[in-house]
């Protein structure tokens, strides 16, 4: 019944490999313009904030599928530039991942924010020093739970990409499902391997956020 | 089909994934709450509860549609041969998953001090937590029942994988596929939709629960 694991397995971990890859990519482009994004609707001007908003708002408005189906053919038809369909991929997901990442990196930031730029200040450093050196190495030890959340709620998505023709872990459950008529099977073999993998990382980040949070802080955060 | 055309029937899927999102967000609630209920003040039989809500957090709704779908469908064509049970079954389940830490997150912040008060005059165990607790765990928890719905809203076009389902998501892939083959207004149509449908609500449930909680003295 489970034959199909060691006959198929360079497809299981292609798929597995392309699906981790975008994950990890769309989650890191995503903290980074996520932060930025933060930093914007917390210093910048009224229009900057309302830029900031339409942006979160379509990005965690509509679903994944409707942000590949523009990316993919909406925006070539309309630009006239035809788009790798990996690059398509790695953009929407961190753009969608950033979207999300905005509130959890400006929560951060909320949370130590006013008097330790103010103590940051004092000292005589300036906003965008302080924010350098004093607030945002505090903050992405804050986020690191929500940041798990997010990561698996991304890997969770990326299973649209079967739908978008790029091989990912359930495009190969899907091509082995065909060729081979098992059906239950590998999907119960894909949705285990989805499970490990998501469970493992969130376990890993628990073990780091224990390591590196800041003394005291569930205290602050109560 | 010209641009009206596109979109009536684009709105036409609209009522399916309203429906298809809010029977599943009531399936959550419905196992959302006792789970979180059995999570807090049961401790013998939480793992049970952890190893539900790790299983349908941590398996992609997709997946778990084509599963119930093509694979248990194949031997129990009643009831997961319908695509309808089959998308609100799984969104439900993963919902409720959800739900459930919402609720225990309320539960810690109603606090202790009144599961305490309300035994202390009499009330049982269950007695307490459904005339006490769940009025306010529900009022505490409604940003997070905002999110959640707004979310549902957006996995309900996970059920184009299962096909057969006439909502929003399934109508712009349509149009995608017939001629003229217009790959603009349907996408660009469904994203507004979709946002319509999520961002209001949500909003107003933030507000309401808000509202309600300094009324309540929460």
């Amino acid at each position: 019944m489970f034959e199909f694991v060691s006959q198929f397995a360079p497809w299981i971990l292609q798929g597995l490999l392309l699906t981790v890859e975008i994950t990890l990519f769309g989650v890191f482009l995503g903290l980074g313009i996520g932060t930025l994004l933060a930093i914007g609707d917390i210093y910048g001007n009224k229009v900057a904030k309302g830029v900031i908003a339409v942006y979160v708002e379509f990005f965690r408005g509509s679903p994944i599928f409707v942000q590949l189906f523009l990316a993919q053919y909406t925006v070539p038809t309309i630009t006239h530039i035809p788009i790798d369909p990996y690059l398509t991929a790695f953009l929407v997901f961190g753009l969608n991942s950033a979207g999300y990442q905005k509130g959890y990196v400006k929560g951060a930031i909320e949370t130590i924010f006013e008097d330790q730029m103010d103590a940051g200040l004092s000292t005589g450093m300036s906003r965008a020093q302080t924010l350098r050196h004093v607030i945002l190495p505090q903050a992405f030890r804050i986020v690191i739970p929500s940041w798990t959340n997010e990561f698996c709620s991304l890997t969770k998505s990326t299973a649209a990409l079967a739908y978008v023709g790029l091989f990912d872990l359930v495009s190969a459950g899907k091509s082995i499902a065909h060729i081979t008529y098992v059906v239950l099977p590998v999907w119960l073999v894909i949705g285990a391997i989805y499970l490990a993998w998501i469970t493992g990382f969130t376990k890993l980040m628990d073990i780091i956020y224990e390591k590196k949070k800041i003394p005291g802080i569930d205290l602050l955060m109560q | 089909m010209d641009f009206t055309h596109t979109i009536i029937f684009l709105s036409e899927g609209v009522p399916l994934t309203l429906s298809i999102s809010i029977i599943s967000f009531l399936a959550g609630i419905a196992i959302g709450l006792p789970l979180a209920f059995i999570r807090a003040y049961e401790n013998e039989v939480s793992f049970v509860v952890d190893a539900y809500e790790k299983i349908f957090r941590g398996i992609p709704e997709i997946v778990l549609m084509l599963l119930f779908f093509f694979g248990l469908g194949l031997y129990f064509p009643f009831p997961f041969g319908n695509a309808f049970f089959t998308a609100a079954f799984v969104l439900g389940l993963r919902s409720g998953a959800n739900q459930s830490q919402i609720f225990r997150g309320a539960i810690r912040g109603v606090g202790d001090e009144q599961m305490i008060a309300a035994q202390s005059i009499g009330c049982s165990k269950w007695q307490a937590i459904w005339h006490v607790m769940v009025p306010q765990v529900l009022t505490f928890s409604t940003p997070g029942l905002g999110s959640e719905y707004a979310l549902l809203i957006k996995d309900s076009s996970y059920v184009w994988v299962i096909g057969g389902l006439a909502e929003i998501m399934t109508r712009s892939i349509w149009l995608k596929n017939v001629p003229p083959y217009d790959v603009v207004t349907p996408f660009v149509f469904a994203a507004l939709l979709y946002i319509v449908l999520t961002f209001p609500i949500a909003l107003w449930l933030d507000r309401w629960g808000n509202k309600r909680k300094k009324k309540i003295g929460l």
